[in-house]
């Protein structure tokens, strides 16, 4: 099994497990429905492809820097061509999406070695434009960070934190948790369920599947780090216990 | 894979303003960096930029967005067939319907006995589209069975066929045809400020000009939000993608150019009359890419301070040279070509980048480029 990783991070992103009509909201962390079909459109496929092989990846997430919520308020109008030629615009529902600001994650695939090629090779050069979650929120910077042969738990533990220099110098441990959101092994307890797994994205009968996760945490190293990290809080050892 | 992206940076500064504004009134927002910033949506970015299209396109190359198509298509079955005058607008009911989308027949009240029936929701088709559709309710029209006849003719491939420039650019949604949606070409981010904003407040009065008392007080009184920034502005257009949708290498160029065009020069509406922002960019990038996209917007991620020597134009010009040369440097992304348009001395870091055009010149070389390598391709 081989991984490829990719950093997401930009002003704006949104990332919906269940997003409907005129209200638009955003996950704390990329959901694998978004990554997925992200890459689907990397190699590629239309929404009504099968996408087969995508969903034999596993799927993990670092969140390496929250961000914050936005609350976007959107207006839309229609234009409508008077007679004479000239425009005339009418208001119509107004709606509100939800985005991450300011947020960056690295995201894990892990797979045959050939098919985590091959998705390396899509989002370097993919064949419709990426977006982290909406159309309007491009990626900043390059995605893909590159193909190695270890398992998607090392590199979720073992990845460089990847928050900008401002919030590493903010951190002042040497040490600091980050929160993980990754699929569950089959023989995993303590599990979620989210309604994730991609079945089709056919805009005619789009369909997701329950998705088994396993919310962790792990350590990685500060390079802007000064202090040791805060000892266990134990109350217990006050009483002698 | 003969690839071909056209990237749009642009900086540009916008006096104090209340360009985009959300339900509070307030300048919309967004926190990049760990510090609040001004924020222009794409969305209402891309309108102004499709209003923008009328002064830079032929209308036969547009499209409509109208719940009211019945009506539409009516009226060109009229005008090219007087003859079915009478029945135009059935049969233009009958041909949309045939298309898949569904229209409701109008609620027939008394003021307004001629009401023709409209789509459930906003359809976007272009011109060409229209009058095919037309044709082939004309021809139609002599049938038994009309609805069979326009069957035959295959009117849903028509209305999936010789889209618009701004279909091909901004994309379609057909709620219940999702088959005939199209994909948009062009990809606009949200407009966010190289520096830190924070929301200032305008107190008004406002004086009645025709009450003469000594102590009058104001007419009115209340504030206004605004703000003034200097905005980095990213959009990339896939020009493979276009091509697809435009099924035209002759239009793909011209769609190209208008999109630059209208994108740089263009300035969404709002408060426009009280603070009358117009501004043009003080630098405009244009990069051809042949492999992916790439948004600079992390050149501003630090945000940038106003310099002793030097203002927030001249420290956000070259924030974004080096985020160009970095990238370039640590992923080996380099474009194929780069096209400045700036104004004044501090832009002048950006001719590190490109070739220093004035923007006709560079909508006239990105044009040739883009045909070139349509030409090639196929």
């Amino acid at each position: 099994m081989s991984v490829v990783a990719l950093r997401l991070a930009g002003p704006l992103q949104a990332w919906g497990s269940g997003s409907r009509f005129v209200r638009r909201s955003t996950d704390i962390a990329p959901t694998k429905s978004g990554i997925i079909g992200m890459i689907a459109a990397a190699r590629g496929l239309r929404r009504t492809d099968p996408l087969e092989k995508l969903l034999d990846l596993s799927f993990g997430v670092r969140i390496d820097q929250p961000g914050q919520l936005l609350r976007d308020f959107q207006t839309a109008q229609r234009p409508r061509r008077d007679r004479n030629g000239d425009l005339d615009w009418q208001s119509l529902p107004l709606s509100t999406r939800y985005y991450l600001t300011d947020a960056t994650f690295l995201a894990v695939l892990e797979g045959e070695r050939a098919l985590v090629e091959g998705i390396d090779e899509a989002v370097r050069a993919p064949h419709f434009p990426l977006y982290l979650g909406r159309r309007s929120c491009p990626p900043a910077g390059p995605v893909v960070l590159g193909v190695s042969d270890q398992s998607l738990h090392d590199v979720l533990e073992t990845w460089p934190w990847l928050a900008s220099s401002r919030v590493q110098k903010q951190h002042r441990e040497r040490v600091v948790r980050l929160a993980t959101i990754r699929d569950a092994a089959p023989d995993e307890t303590a599990v979620e369920s989210i309604r994730d797994t991609p079945v089709s994205f056919d805009p005619n009968h789009r369909d997701y599947a329950w998705r088994s996760v396993v919310r962790d945490t792990v350590e990685v190293p500060n390079p802007h780090g000064v202090s040791d990290p805060a000892p266990e809080h134990d109350p217990m050892t006050v009483l002698g216990g | 894979m003969n690839r071909t992206l056209i990237d749009i940076h642009i900086l540009q500064t916008v006096p104090p303003s209340n360009i985009n504004r959300d339900d509070t009134g307030a300048p919309k927002s967004a926190v990049y960096g760990g510090v609040r910033r001004a924020r222009v949506s794409s969305q209402a970015w891309k309108r102004a930029t499709r209003v923008a299209f009328d002064d830079h396109l032929d209308r036969s190359e547009l499209g409509v967005r109208t719940k009211r198509i019945v009506e539409l298509l009516a009226t060109m079955i009229a005008e090219q067939s007087p003859d079915l005058a009478d029945r135009a607008n059935d049969l233009a009911a009958e041909t949309i319907r045939a298309v898949g989308i569904d229209v409701k027949a109008p609620k027939k009240t008394g003021a307004d006995k001629k009401a023709v029936a409209e789509a459930g929701y906003l359809v976007f088709l272009s011109r060409r589209q229209i009058q095919n559709l037309a044709a082939a309710a004309i021809d139609a029209a002599d049938a038994e069975d009309v609805p069979k006849a326009l069957k035959a003719a295959k009117v849903k491939d028509l209305a999936d066929r010789d889209h618009s420039v701004d279909v091909a650019l901004f994309g379609r949604m057909v709620a219940d045809q999702a088959d005939i949606n199209v994909d948009a070409a062009a990809q606009v981010a949200h407009a966010i400020s190289v520096h830190p904003v924070e929301t200032e407040f305008d107190y008004f009065t406002a004086v009645d000009d025709l009450n003469s008392d000594e102590e009058t007080g104001a007419g009115m009184i209340g504030t206004v939000e605004f703000n003034s920034s200097t905005l980095y502005r990213y959009a990339t257009v896939d020009v493979n993608r276009l091509a697809d949708n435009l099924g035209d290498n002759a239009a793909t160029q011209r769609a190209v150019q208008a999109f630059v065009e209208a994108f740089v020069r263009s300035m969404p509406t709002g408060k426009q009359n009280t603070f009358a922002n117009r501004t043009l960019p003080e630098a405009v990038v244009v990069q051809l890419r042949d492999r992916q996209p790439i948004n600079l917007v992390g050149a501003f991620e630090n945000p940038v301070r106003e310099l002793e020597k030097g203002g927030r134009v001249k420290a956000a010009a070259e924030a974004l040279r080096d985020e160009a040369r970095e990238i370039e440097r640590a992923y080996g992304e380099q474009p194929v070509t780069t096209w400045v348009t700036r104004v004044g001395t501090d832009t002048a870091s950006l001719d590190d980048l490109g070739e220093n055009v004035a923007l006709h010149d560079l909508l006239t070389a990105v044009g040739i480029l883009v045909g070139t390598r349509l030409e090639e391709q196929s």
